[in-house]
Order: structure tokens, then C-alpha cells, then sequence
């Protein structure tokens, strides 16, 4: 086995002190940092691909996530100012009023595992917020936003629609145990997912088709 | 006409229920008892285990805070000096009114029933937020069967007090084991961690003249269903759509009950109106039949989030009792 496809398996395994061991030894043989953190981001494919078939449980694929930031660490100084590695920027929130945040963070681990930098609000964050953030952080590709609640559905409708409205080209997803692909599309959003590893997938579909 | 005591034991038995149960009527809930302190509509309260709770104003429930300020466990580890549990209270003065209550009770209509929560596996993710105890599970196995030991030796501390005093028939326990697509963790790691401390839970409970174990999880948890039997729990309340109810009425009925199939967020909603509530019910009724069954919404108490929804989910029940009995 390759000492990539080694990287592979471990992240996959979520074996976060081995990982960047076999980083740095990837490296060492010469293969290049790109490479490499393609071979992680495939990795975190696999395990969404397995989250959503019911194959795995969430804290497997919280390990598998902590095991890259392991190798990711290792590999930053080497990429400093190498925008090429990155999708852009996602913002990502849970809508006002509401406090769940589970849901939210394991998306964004996931989206981040696909090659996004990620600027995360928290829970219960207004309208308003996602347009500041959209303003305030460079190359923003998207904005996820997350609600859980019946009755921040409205909150959710109002999150999308202030952001298409400053930003009616950039693209917005939407998630959360009430929203449905019709509510996704009738609240203006440009794409749903109905749990972190196909949001993952969705995030990477939109910006670059 | 059965009471409402043994149209449930006809129910779950597989015998000749006349009607079917209405939603949490069969359960006479004894919400006095000094459980500790649970965070109302607007509130933000730090319970005995010293965790921060917030229910924002006009919002479904509460939350605990899990920001640095505010975490009880920051360290798995070093559990031992970061948890520590309240005392059990066990003065007469504290449990009257829970003593009235169930004394008030007739125990040939209703069951006399205990409610207990959190759950062990909630207390785990409230003291250092999920994303913490979810990992623990993997990367600090001994040290969280030490924490989750402690406390079921907690729970058992109240039990002991709580049956001394209530005799209840019932326990409803909550502890949400799940998202509405997937259980938190696999069958094996909740066979591991979960299912030995729910033995002993439950089985001191049965142990000690409780006869029903009615257990909340208003989730998916279908593959947790064989654990669920191992445990004794009786009724499984608050299973979702996703599980498939009728498959596993048929694959486990007899062995363990199922109480829901009407998923909360589709009928307690601010639109909501009889008539979806009446579809809903009615679909529930339809596809999982008469025994081993117990339509009612996955909310895990005895009312709707908004004004006459339950009211109106019972109306329902007694038109399809009508209909299909």
C-alpha cells in the first residue's frame, strides 16, 4: 500500500495520531501537499457516502474528521496562499431562534472535509448575520443554513431570502429535520440535504457546476 | 368497556383491546417529584450538576450550553474531579406533593407513573456536548463506562428513593438515542456502553413492583429495537415514520410495544388544523392495526407545542377507535 492510500485508510479509520504521522512520511517520500489533501478530501467522500447510507454513525465520522484536521495541520505551512487547494468559503449557521447545533457542526466538519474554509456563526443567527459575513470574509462560494425547529421554519424562509436578495448569485443550501427538497426550493434555497455527508456532497456540486 | 389500565395491558399483550389507547392516557403522570430543576419557556437555569440551560422565549424546548464558559466536562479524563452529582433529596417535605399525588391516583384505571430525565446517554452529551461524548465513546472507552457507571449508580440512588415512596405501576424515561434518520451511535457501540447500564436501570425498576417500562425516543432507533427488548422496556414512545412501525410491530410485537407514528413536526405546527391531524392519525392507525400499537404523536409528554393539538390528536384516535373497533 502507498504511503497516500495509507493516509487514506487511516483518516477513513478516523486514527487522528497515526494520520499525521503518515503525513509527514507522504511528504518526506515526495509526494506533493495537493496530492495529498486530495487524498483526505476522497477519504471524507467515502465516510459521508457511508454516513448517509446508514453504514456508519456519527462518531465515526467525527473521528475520521478530527484524524484529517490532524494531517491538515500538518500540511497548512506548506500550503500558505495556495488558493487552488480550496472551494472557497462557506458560511454557515443555525437560523434565528433556534439553539441546535449538533446537526450544524457536523456539517460544516463535512463541508470543510470537502475543501471549503468554513466561517461558522453558531446557533440563532439572524437574517441579517449571514449577509454581514457573506460581506465581511473573502471568496464566500456559499451559505448553509440549518433549522430544526417547526417553528424557525419562517426564520430559515427569512435567512434565504435576505441573502438572495444582497447576494442573488451566490448560492445558499438549506437542512434540517423539518426541511424537505419542496420547502428547500419554495424558500428560494438553491440546494438541500437531508444529512452531512450529502450536504458535502451538494456544497462541492453547486459551486463548481 | 375496558379501563384505561387494561385496554392497555390488552393492547400490548396481544389480547382483545375495545378501543384504541389514546395517547398517554393510560399513564397518570407524577411530574411533582424533586427530579431537579428543569428549564421552563424563557428560562435559563443551571441544574445540580451545575449544567447551563436556555429555553428562548417562544421556541419547543431548552438547551444546554456547551461553550467554554459554561461546559461541566472539559476533560473525559479527569472526570472524576468535573462531575459531580446532587444529592438525592429525601426529605418528606420534598416529595409530598408526589406522594399526594400518586396516593390520589386509581391504580385499576391508570397507571401511577414516575417520570425520569434525562437519560444516561443525554447526561453524557450535557455534561460535554455531543460532539465530546460521541468521540469519547471512541477515543476514551474506560473512562466513559467509569463516568457512565456513576451515573447509573445516581439514577439508582433516586430509584431507590423514588419507588420507595411512589410505588409507581410505570416508568416513562426519556433519552432520545437518535436523529429522526439514524441512531447516534451503532447497535454495537450502544450494546457496549448503553445497554448494560439500562439493564440495571430497568431491571431494579421491575425488581421493585414497576410493571411497565414506557421508554421516550422520538427519533429513529429501529435498529436498536433488539436492545430495547434486553433492556425491558415494554412501549417504545416516540417512534418516528422512518422506523417502518408495521415492520416491526411485525417482527417484534409481543415482545415490546410501539407508541407514536405520528411524527410531532407534521401535525404540532403553527398551521396545524383537525383535519391534518385527523390524516395523519388515521394513516398511523391504518398501517401498524390494533395491537401492539399506540397511535399518538412522538412528542415525549402528555400535550401539543400549540393549543388543541393534542386535544385534537385525541379526537381523532376516538373517531378510528370508532371506525376500526
Amino acid at each position: 500500500m502507498s504511503k497516500i492510500e495509507e493516509v487514506k485508510a487511516k483518516v477513513e479509520a478516523g486514527k487522528s495520531k497515526l494520520v499525521p504521522v503518515l503525513v509527514q512520511e507522504a511528504l518526506d517520500e515526495g509526494s506533493a501537499p495537493a496530492e495529498i489533501l486530495q487524498a483526505m478530501v476522497d477519504s471524507m467522500g467515502v465516510v459521508g457516502d457511508k454516513f448517509s447510507s446508514g453504514e456508519i454513525f456519527v462518531p465515526e465520522m467525527l473521528i475520521a474528521a478530527k484524524a484529517m484536521s490532524k494531517g491538515v495541520e500538518v500540511l497548512k505551512p506548506l500550503m500558505a496562499g495556495d488558493g487552488s487547494a480550496s472551494l472557497g468559503t462557506c458560511v454557515i449557521g443555525t437560523v434565528a431562534g433556534d439553539l441546535h447545533d449538533i446537526g450544524k457542526n457536523l456539517v460544516s466538519m463535512m463541508i470543510e472535509s470537502a475543501g471549503f474554509d468554513m466561517v461558522d456563526l453558531g446557533v440563532d443567527v439572524p437574517a441579517d448575520t449571514f449577509v454581514q459575513a457573506v460581506k465581511d470574509n473573502a471568496n464566500v462560494k456559499l451559505v448553509a443554513c440549518s433549522g430544526l425547529l417547526t417553528t424557525t421554519m419562517p426564520a430559515l424562509k427569512e435567512a434565504v431570502q435576505t441573502i438572495k436578495t444582497a447576494y442573488p448569485d451566490l448560492k445558499v443550501i438549506v437542512g434540517g429535520a423539518p426541511v424537505t427538497p419542496e420547502y428547500a426550493t419554495e424558500v428560494g434555497a438553491d440546494g438541500y440535504a437531508p444529512d452531512a455527508g450529502s450536504a458535502a456532497v451538494k456544497a462541492k456540486e453547486l459551486v463548481t457546476a | 368497556m375496558l379501563t384505561k389500565r387494561q385496554n392497555l395491558l390488552e393492547t400490548i399483550k396481544g389480547g382483545n383491546p375495545d378501543r384504541f389507547v389514546k395517547q398517554y392516557e393510560f399513564m397518570n403522570l407524577i411530574m411533582e417529584a424533586p427530579i431537579g430543576a428543569m428549564c421552563g419557556p424563557g428560562q435559563t437555569i443551571k441544574n445540580g450538576w451545575g449544567i447551563t440551560f436556555t429555553w428562548p422565549e417562544g421556541q419547543l424546548g431548552g438547551f444546554p450550553i456547551h461553550d467554554d464558559a459554561h461546559k461541566v466536562l472539559k476533560d473525559i479524563t479527569d472526570w472524576r474531579s468535573q462531575v459531580k452529582a446532587p444529592a438525592v433529596e429525601t426529605s418528606d417535605e420534598a416529595w409530598a406533593a408526589a406522594v399526594a399525588h400518586a396516593n390520589a391516583v386509581d391504580r385499576n384505571e391508570e397507571f401511577v407513573t414516575a417520570f425520569v430525565a434525562p437519560g444516561i446517554f443525554e447526561m453524557t452529551h450535557h455534561l460535554m456536548s455531543m460532539e465530546d461524548a460521541l468521540m469519547a465513546l471512541y477515543e476514551e472507552p474506560e473512562a466513559m463506562h467509569d463516568l457512565i457507571d456513576y451515573l447509573v449508580e445516581y439514577e439508582l440512588a433516586y430509584a431507590k428513593e423514588m419507588v420507595s415512596r411512589l410505588h409507581p405501576d410505570c416508568i416513562f424515561h426519556h433519552d432520545d438515542w437518535g436523529s429522526q434518520r439514524s441512531s447516534f451511535v451503532s447497535p454495537e457501540m450502544f450494546e457496549e456502553f448503553f445497554v448494560p447500564a439500562y439493564k440495571k436501570i430497568y431491571g431494579f425498576y421491575k425488581d421493585n413492583g414497576v410493571e411497565l417500562i414506557v421508554h421516550h425516543s422520538d427519533s429513529y432507533a429501529a435498529n436498536l429495537v433488539p436492545a430495547m427488548i434486553e433492556m425491558g422496556i415494554d412501549i417504545w414512545q416516540g417512534v418516528m415514520t422512518t422506523n417502518n412501525v408495521p415492520e416491526l410491530i411485525k417482527k417484534y410485537g409481543g415482545q415490546i410495544s410501539f407508541m407514536g407514528d405520528i411524527d410531532s413536526g407534521v401535525i404540532d405546527f403553527p398551521g396545524w388544523t383537525p383535519e391534518i391531524v385527523f390524516e395523519k392519525t388515521k394513516e398511523a392507525c391504518e398501517r401498524c392495526g390494533k395491537l401492539y400499537f399506540i397511535p399518538g404523536a412522538s412528542h415525549g409528554l402528555n400535550f401539543g407545542c400549540f393549543p388543541g393539538v393534542y386535544e385534537s390528536n385525541d379526537e381523532a384516535i376516538d373517531k378510528m377507535s370508532a371506525l376500526m373497533f
